[in-house]
């Protein structure tokens, strides 16, 4: 009786069922989400009079778009040499690195692509008489991107080592480890709330410390050359955790006959380190890499309690200024259209990455 | 047994739940955790708050307050958030300079016809008062208090260098004598003359707008025109800036830091609210604590006219609040309003006439010494973008006396922006 009822579902059905609750919360809290702004971005919208009138909005195109991103008079030139030639010197070397094989198809290309944005993104300026329309807007990207490129080397480098130092199975290396993860587990509230203690020029460590060396205290987070570095050394500081897990995982994988091999021909130390852990990690290393640049672009709290952007929006980040557009001004559809802007750096990014990571040596 | 048990319980619960009416309240002013019931003794403005609000949970029959949890940095951006998620707290606390914002897009309600019924007495309020929660002739809230910025001064740092005369301490009356006495306290004692929040929340913003309206200018007209570049603003930043040139004041401190130095007894003399005139009188009490001789003076006029900055607080109820619910919120608000006195003992000024002249009020410690202030209470023209504008300023500021930037270049970056935002 059992046997005859064909009562089980194909497994092509079970998938379905199975993703179903996945994708209904996926579909409603991300997808509908993403559309929706992109909708709102399209509207003159103000968060309160919307709220209590639904027809308060007024459809813009856009016009968001050009009021944040654009100007009046914008020309396209040499403005800024020094990214520019940066980006001229990666183009030749992607060329160099084309012809003679030296890297693989693909991640010239992404060298390429990236170069030739440096060559042509930094070129726009206002010119006679012009001016953005909105002078804190590519500032600020600015300063996000170099959270994002201080911060996401910081933390690979300072986790990777961590992990290799750590990577012993003995009692008090597995408390250390626990140790390190512990700071991840804290909220950003508290990690700011720690750090601001300890970058305070009166009661802080580091200007007790300094003092002992004779040295006079740093305002850390009110001076103009210390700012970004406060609040990327307490990023390194929280997010050091879950990088030197997948570190630690990576480097697990990694066979111990290599080594064993390798000793034999007197490779050890920092020589074994170069030689084979590091080649080992590549995989480990690009998706750490790719995770950390995604979640240091939306940097925010760190910013927002421990400097406030500032001193003069020095550490003036993306999602603080999209928080301030939407929710303090009111104005959502400006706010959704850099949310808009963000979504595609981020995207960006992990595309090049994605490419990079995929290649075969 | 156990069922009259549970249906008693049961009954219970459907009785104190249909007789107590819940009122959310929004507020901020920080957290007081055991401010308890008494509002005669609390100290400071968290407690003292909390403390009127836990006696109004406690007397008020059939009204019952949830504090919602709030923080002051986003407070706001929580309200606005709230509001447009259609659950805003049924009261909350605003500043007037928001009204423009709230009562201009109808989310609070208009609360003049219903004052006399919870016992308010609108014509005990001070003209000003009146005036502060007043929009297109309607009233929009219930005020609790004007707050100014004063100078909290150190009267042991000022006699060693000086600078007191019958008690009282010598201010200056003109930049040059600022910088003067400035030197003078430096020469002489070899702390600094002046501190204050520079860096971060907008003190050195509230500082400058008030020698600017000493000079009669203002950061923009009625009629939405930026006004910020001008000899005016240039007078009365440099009246600044030239402490920081001189050494005499360091502008990189926040709140917190400037406060504690004033409290170290490392500058003579600290530019911040009247909230915490209750507090230092405390601190100064206090054996541990460098400051001994706490006075309060008036922000002192370097230029032609008195001015300084000042905003006023005040309790709104969202305009979608009605009904039983109303009523139990405007009972709430007219509690805080018969309490007038005990937030008073923050150093906030009254704003109940019967108040102002009572001799509670005018026994407060130090109330003598800045009653000038009421007079000189000044702000910016209202505006709907008022946190915008405020920001605006405090990063071009910041930007002088923290990051070198050229005077005229900032004033006339900040005058573009303030006037994109007046155009928006």
């Amino acid at each position: 009786m059992r046997e005859g009822r064909k009562a089980y579902l194909s497994q092509t059905q079970a998938a379905w069922v199975l993703l179903t609750p996945f994708l209904a919360t996926y579909a409603l809290f991300l997808i509908y989400p993403f559309f929706r702004g992109i909708w709102i971005s399209l509207h003159d919208w103000n968060l309160l009079a919307v709220a209590f009138n639904p027809d308060a909005k007024e459809f813009v195109g856009l016009r968001n778009y050009e009021r944040v991103m654009w100007g009046r008079n914008i020309t396209w030139g040499f403005a800024s040499p020094v990214l520019q030639a940066l980006g001229l010197l990666g183009l030749v070397a992607a060329a160099y690195l084309l012809r003679t094989n030296r890297l693989g198809r693909l991640n010239v290309i992404a060298l390429a692509v990236v170069s030739a944005a440096l060559v042509f993104l930094p070129g726009f300026h206002p010119g006679e008489g012009g001016r953005w329309y909105d002078r804190r807007f590519w500032p600020t990207v600015g300063n996000t991107i170099l959270f994002v490129a201080w911060a996401v080397p910081g933390v690979t480098i300072s986790a990777m080592v961590l992990a290799a130092a750590l990577n012993r199975e003995t009692k008090a290396m597995g408390a250390l480890r626990t140790l390190f993860f512990l700071s991840q587990v804290l909220s950003v509230t508290v990690v700011t709330l720690i750090w601001q203690i300890m970058f305070s020029p009166r009661q802080g460590l580091i200007a007790n410390v300094m003092e002992v060396f004779g040295a006079s205290p740093i305002n850390w987070l009110t001076d103009e050359k210390f700012a970004m570095a406060a609040i990327v050394i307490a990023t390194v500081w929280w997010s050091l955790g879950i990088a030197m897990i997948l570190f630690l995982a990576g480097l697990q994988d990694i066979s111990k006959d290599i080594y064993e091999a390798a000793a034999l021909d007197n490779a050890k130390g920092i020589k074994a380190f170069w030689y084979i852990t590091l080649p080992n990690l590549r995989r480990t290393i690009t998706l750490v890499v790719v995770l950390q640049i995604i979640l240091h672009f939306q940097v925010f709290g760190q910013s927002h309690l421990m400097t406030q952007g500032g001193p003069n929006d020095t550490t003036q980040v993306l999602v603080r200024y999209i928080y301030q557009t939407g929710f303090r001004d009111s104005e959502l559809g400006r706010a959704s259209a850099m949310a808009v802007f963000l979504f595609l750096i981020m995207g960006l990014f992990s595309v090049v990455q994605f490419i990079v990571g995929r290649e075969k040596s | 047994m156990k069922h009259v048990l549970l249906t008693a319980a049961a009954a219970a619960t459907l009785a104190s739940g249909a007789l107590a009416q819940e009122v959310t309240l929004g507020r901020f002013f920080g957290a007081c955790e055991d401010a308890g019931t008494d509002t005669t003794s609390s100290v400071g403005e968290a407690c003292i708050i909390q403390s009127i609000i836990n006696a109004a949970d406690a007397e008020i029959d059939g009204v019952s307050i949830t504090t919602l949890p709030t923080d002051w940095g986003n407070y706001y951006d929580q309200i606005k958030a709230a509001f447009a998620g259609g659950t805003p707290p049924d009261i909350f606390v605003m500043h007037r300079h928001r009204i423009p914002e709230f009562a201009g897009l109808g989310a609070v309600a208009e609360i003049s016809g219903d004052l006399e019924a919870v016992g308010i007495d609108a014509s005990d309020w001070s003209a000003t008062a009146l005036d502060a929660v007043s929009f297109n002739g309607g009233i929009y809230g219930v005020p609790m208090d004007f707050h100014a910025n004063l100078w909290h001064v150190n009267m042991d740092l000022m006699a060693e260098a000086g600078l007191v005369e019958n008690g009282k301490p010598v201010l200056p009356s003109t930049p040059e004598e600022l910088i003067a006495h400035a030197q003078q306290l430096k020469d002489a004692t070899g702390k600094d003359y002046l501190a204050a929040d520079f860096a971060q929340f907008p003190l050195g913003v509230r500082t400058v707008l008030a020698l600017l309206w000493q000079q009669n200018g203002n950061i923009f007209t009625d009629d939405g025109t930026a006004t910020i570049n001008t000899n005016e603003a240039k007078n009365a930043v440099t009246a600044i800036t030239q402490l920081f040139d001189a050494g005499l004041a360091n502008p990189q401190l926040n709140y917190a830091d400037s406060q504690q130095a004033f409290l170290n007894g490392e500058s003579a003399i600290l530019v911040n609210g009247t909230w915490v005139v209750d507090f230092y009188t405390a601190e100064a009490a206090k054996e541990e604590v460098g400051l001994d001789n706490y006075y309060v003076a008036d922000f002192p006029t370097l230029f032609d006219t008195g001015a300084t900055w000042a905003d006023s607080h005040m309790w709104a109820i969202p305009s979608t609040v009605d009904g039983e619910q109303k009523m139990a919120a405007l009972k709430v608000l007219a509690f805080i309003n018969d309490h007038n006195i005990d937030w008073a003992r923050t150093g906030h000024m009254a704003v109940r006439t019967s108040v102002v002249e009572s001799e509670a009020y005018t026994s407060l410690p130090h109330r003598d010494e800045y009653a000038g202030t009421a007079a000189i209470a000044k702000d910016t023209p209202p505006s709907e973008r008022y946190g915008a504008i405020q920001d605006v300023l405090n990063r071009e500021l910041q930007a002088i006396w923290l990051t070198g930037k050229d005077v005229e270049t900032a004033l006339a970056d900040a005058e573009l922006e303030v006037q994109d935002l007046l155009d928006r």
